[in-house]
């Protein structure tokens, strides 16, 4: 069966010509598909490289062969092995003026060079010529490349077009301007600190493409200076509203929601205006409990809104029916216990609600430690995450203790360096007695001592060496004797 | 040490993506983020580790190296994105299967064969999706509006070569 599926698509694809016509390059899918081992396919690759280096530098390639063999680069790296030899014949196809060559050029140098390589040099002129094409076709593939290859160096060099191209007719180019635009920013924020104008103005662009597309610098913007942007608080809970009533193209509706991705970018631009600003925050409230409630819970989009509702209200102004609506989300998330994912989010969302609302975990305790007990590390992880921002005085033994057990548990040194830290910083935050301390960092030590900090060491050695402040004389050198054969075990093991 | 450009603030900040099928055999790999060719190699090697052998009933988000997986199996395939601790797990779970629904869309039901012969083309909707990492078009059809625009110059340039070919064989006769 799989055999016909696959002659009856090689008969498509002949008759259908374009790029699957070669047999070299059919044959070349296949064997690697049908290689038993890596050996193998590391061969047969090293073998087809070795044809494309001959071949790639005969005189009189016809284009369309060129394609080919560009195309056949592009997989050979994709399976993990070096074809920088062929990226000078990538970038040539850039220059030509056949738009099917010069598309395929773009494709493969923006999945061969990143923004530092030496070739980029070459690109950036035919970018800048390619960025003023009638072709709105060619002004897109350049404003992809424009978005993979220019850096701060390059970046004056094909600013002003792209700034042009934010008014351009096609919403195409205009969307792809703005995430150029976003992308330069990024690289380096006094390029375009002169055209925030321009993103505020696009915000009512016409094409909510176009709109969703400014969305992104503003979040940044807004992240590095809010006050600047309390003004649109009002324009964006608007814009929201009309979203969430369905007054957008039903084209943009997702499993029934309207435009959910729009609504998440909206959210978390809302979240950022209101922190610490009672008065941002009231216009909000209305909105974001609108959404909560007309949200579907029955899909993963319809709960990924809601997560980010949760996530608003955690950030925002405190309110308390946002809280209730909050708190109820949360419960909704954790009840579900064949859904690891909306578990997992529901104890994401938690840890947020923590700080505004102590009690709150008290509520979801047996959901939390069910979560805790599940063989799914990833959600287990989470909801230590979770204990660690619970953490006081009364508890931080239970939490300490529970969380080295773990600790001791996980191969992962990534993981296990930073949960040995998160104990460090717990028990020298709350400990409730020095001899727990001590026996607490000599377990730690224990397990994970290679992976722990140097200036931690220090830090206890010169506790130890200092003393503790006991009036009693006694209990002091008990306890620096204890500490001594404790890092006398992890010193000279 | 693996590295990657983590301090960009960004609505959703998508560092790659990559398909994998269930022998490990790479079908698409994507990288918004520096990686060079060892680190990808490694990146790969680490992850298909990790997602190959996570059972069916848990979470979609695997941690990896401070980072987040996001992964989620269609037939034969595994699509996988990776993202930051603090973004939105399950909104980039959907962001997958919008990109799935699209190809689906596009192919005809879409399968592993059909991005094995044709991963330039998988390459091409991706690049309509997401730039730079983050999501550029949540519209199935204006995304499909925009890969035909590109479809019929391949169909017009065939043309073109196919009447310009016929002129030359009916000349050189």
């Amino acid at each position: 069966m799989e055999q016909l599926r696959t002659i009856g698509r090689e008969l498509a694809m002949g008759s259908q010509g374009g790029f699957g016509q070669s047999k070299e390059f059919l044959d070349l899918v296949k064997s690697i598909g049908e290689a038993r081992s890596k050996a193998e396919e590391d061969r047969i690759v090293l073998s087809e490289i070795e044809t494309l280096k001959r071949r790639i530098i005969e005189p009189d390639i016809p284009k369309r062969k060129m394609k080919e063999f560009i195309i056949r680069l592009v997989y050979v790296e994709m399976l993990g092995h070096d074809a920088s030899f062929g990226y000078i014949h990538a970038v040539k196809m850039t220059h030509d003026d056949n738009i099917l060559i010069k598309r395929t050029g773009y494709l493969a140098v923006t999945l061969f060079l990143d923004e530092n390589h030496d070739l980029i040099i070459l690109i950036v002129n035919t970018i800048q010529k390619d960025l003023k094409s009638d072709n709105y076709l060619v002004v897109c593939a350049a404003l992809n490349a424009v978005c993979r290859l220019i850096n701060e160096e390059t970046i004056p060099a094909v600013l002003p077009q792209v700034v042009e191209l934010v008014n351009h007719p096609k919403e195409a180019v205009r969307k792809k301007a703005i995430m150029a635009l976003h992308r330069f920013y990024q690289r380096s924020p006094s390029s375009v600190s002169h055209l925030v104008s321009n993103f505020r103005k696009k915000l009512s662009d016409n094409d909510p493409s176009v709109m969703g597309a400014t969305l992104c610098p503003l979040y940044d913007l807004i992240t590095v200076d809010a006050n600047s942007y309390k003004d649109l608080v009002v324009s964006f809970v608007s814009i929201l509203k009309q979203v969430a009533e369905h007054r957008l193209p039903k084209s943009y509706d997702y499993h029934q929601m309207p435009a959910p991705y729009i609504q998440i970018k909206l959210l978390k631009i809302l979240a950022l205006l209101g922190t610490g600003d009672k008065q941002a925050s009231e216009h909000m409230y209305t909105v974001v409990n609108d959404i909560t409630r007309k949200a579907d819970t029955s899909s993963n989009i319809g709960n990924a809104v809601l997560y980010e509702c949760v996530c608003c209200a955690a950030a925002i102004y405190p309110n308390p029916k946002l809280m209730e609506t909050a708190s109820s989300t949360i419960s909704r998330f954790l009840k579900q216990s064949d859904s690891h994912n909306l578990r997992y989010m529901g104890i994401d969302a938690l840890s947020r609600l923590i700080k505004l609302n102590p009690d709150i975990a008290e509520q979801h305790q047996l959901a939390v430690i069910d979560c805790l007990e599940d063989r799914d590390d990833t959600l287990k992880r989470k909801t230590f995450e979770l204990l660690y921002r619970m953490t006081k005085s009364s508890n931080v033994e239970v939490i300490v203790d529970r969380t080295i057990d773990y600790m001791i548990s996980i191969n992962d040194s990534y993981y296990k360096t930073e949960i040995a830290s998160r104990c460090v910083e717990l028990a020298e935050q709350y400990a409730p007695s020095n001899q727990w301390f001590i026996q607490t960092m000599n377990k730690v030590f224990e397990h994970a001592g290679d992976l722990v900090n140097r200036k931690v060491v220090h830090n206890l050695m010169h506790l130890i060496a200092e003393g503790f402040g006991e009036d009693d004389d006694a209990v002091d050198s008990q306890l620096r004797l204890s500490a001594v054969s404790v890092l006398d075990h992890f010193l000279f093991t | 040490m693996l590295i990657h450009i983590g301090c960009w603030v960004c609505v959703v900040q998508i560092h790659f993506v990559i398909l994998i099928n269930r022998q490990g055999k790479v079908r698409l790999t994507k990288w918004y983020s520096p990686y060079t060719q060892k680190e990808r190699t490694k990146v790969i090697r680490e992850l298909s580790g990790l997602v190959l052998n996570r059972g069916p009933k848990l979470c979609n988000f695997v941690d990896w190296r401070g980072l987040k997986a996001v992964y989620r199996r269609y037939a034969s395939l595994y699509f996988c994105m990776c993202i930051d601790q603090d973004d939105n797990e399950l909104e980039v779970l959907e962001i997958i299967h919008h990109y799935v629904e699209v190809l689906d869309r596009y192919f005809g039901s879409v399968c592993e064969l059909d991005l094995i012969f044709n991963f330039h083309k998988a390459y091409y909707i991706l690049d309509e999706i997401l730039i730079a990492g983050e999501l550029q078009e949540s519209s199935k059809k204006t995304v499909a509006r925009l890969i035909a625009a590109q479809d019929s110059l391949v169909e017009a340039a065939k043309e073109q070569e196919s009447s310009i070919s016929n002129i030359i064989a009916q000349a050189t006769k």
